[in-house]
């Protein structure tokens, strides 16, 4: 391969990474929680992090993430059926269904236990640091 | 040297014995055949839902079986499209045959009960049916099909079912011992 030509084939590769990264980073918004009404301006102008937890094979990945109070926690669906988190000792919070391919987010104020309701064997943990 | 060609004539039967019985437990099967029992055995559990969600009054029970038929129905969904796309028909086959012929023994099973009896036999029989079927994908399924979006269909509803039996598994503790 001439230089030219791998140069060129660096920038296309560039470009197609930013696009994915780009269209990865802005997850549908399924539902929101009954008091979670910071905006994402304001979110994206603190330092508040986002973390995405992807739902694959019966599985939350990771099962277990550690946050700051405020941060947002993505969790994408990748399976082909519905998922669900909701907080598992009092049910103190639930995402609702989550179709096959959609995402849903919340800003974390304390750290839980959480599991699909759906399946009961899958289960996470998020901590606050 | 007599002894030896005996012996020889011996091992070769032997082996040829054991060829056959593998053959008849491992039938051989084409995409559309495979296409067949994927939404059969589906369906099968879906089937189960329905009579279940009809007849429990268990909350665990009625959760587990909502999901069942949920999920058993997305799966479906999922075959079919892929097959529509492949431009394959699903073709009636003896292991489809013996899948259903052994539902509708249990159907007949389930059926005759009710109350907690009912319940103890649906959730025993989603544990060893969804035992039955991973052994089925996993083992004659995967390794046959030619597709390989039709192999990797079925290599993703691994994990589902899997999770599924954990979760029988599970509602099963309840009514253990009574
Ligand atoms: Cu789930």
């Amino acid at each position: 391969m001439n230089k030219k030509l791998r140069r060129r084939t660096i920038i296309v590769v560039y470009i197609f990474l930013v696009f994915v990264l780009n269209s990865c980073s802005t997850p549908e918004e399924r539902g929101r929680l009954p008091g979670d009404t910071a905006t994402d301006a304001s979110s994206t102008t603190s330092a508040h992090k986002v973390y995405s937890i992807e739902i694959k094979d019966m599985k939350f990945d990771p099962g277990e993430i550690t946050v700051h109070k405020g941060d947002t926690v993505v969790w994408v669906n990748h399976d082909m059926v519905t998922h669900c988190v909701t907080e598992e000792n009092t049910k103190a919070w639930t995402s609702s269904n989550i179709a096959a391919g959609n995402s849903w987010k919340m800003v974390v104020q304390s750290g839980a236990d959480y599991f699909c309701a759906i399946h009961q064997v899958m289960k996470g943990k998020i901590l606050v640091e | 040297m007599k002894q030896m060609k005996v012996i020889n004539a011996v091992m070769v039967f032997a082996m040829m014995v054991f060829a056959s019985a593998y053959a008849q437990v491992t039938p051989k099967l084409t995409d559309p055949e495979i296409a067949s029992v994927a939404v059969v055995a589906n369906q099968i559990d879906v089937n189960y839902a329905a009579i279940a969600k009809a007849k429990s009054k268990n909350a665990d029970v009625l959760k587990f079986a909502q999901t069942m038929s949920d999920d058993h129905t997305a799966v479906i969904k999922q075959a079919v499209a892929l097959v529509t796309k492949l431009g394959v028909t699903p073709k009636d086959n003896a292991l489809s045959q013996k899948l259903m012929s052994g539902a509708e023994k249990t159907k007949k099973q389930l059926s005759a009960k009710s109350g907690k009896a009912f319940d103890k036999a649906y959730i025993d029989n989603e544990v060893s049916y969804h035992k039955t079927v991973i052994s089925t994908v996993e083992k004659v399924l995967i390794p046959q099909s030619q597709n390989a979006e039709l192999k990797k269909l079925l290599q993703d509803v691994v994990p589902t079912l899997k999770a599924h039996l954990d979760h029988a598994e599970m509602v099963q503790k309840e009514f253990a011992g009574k």
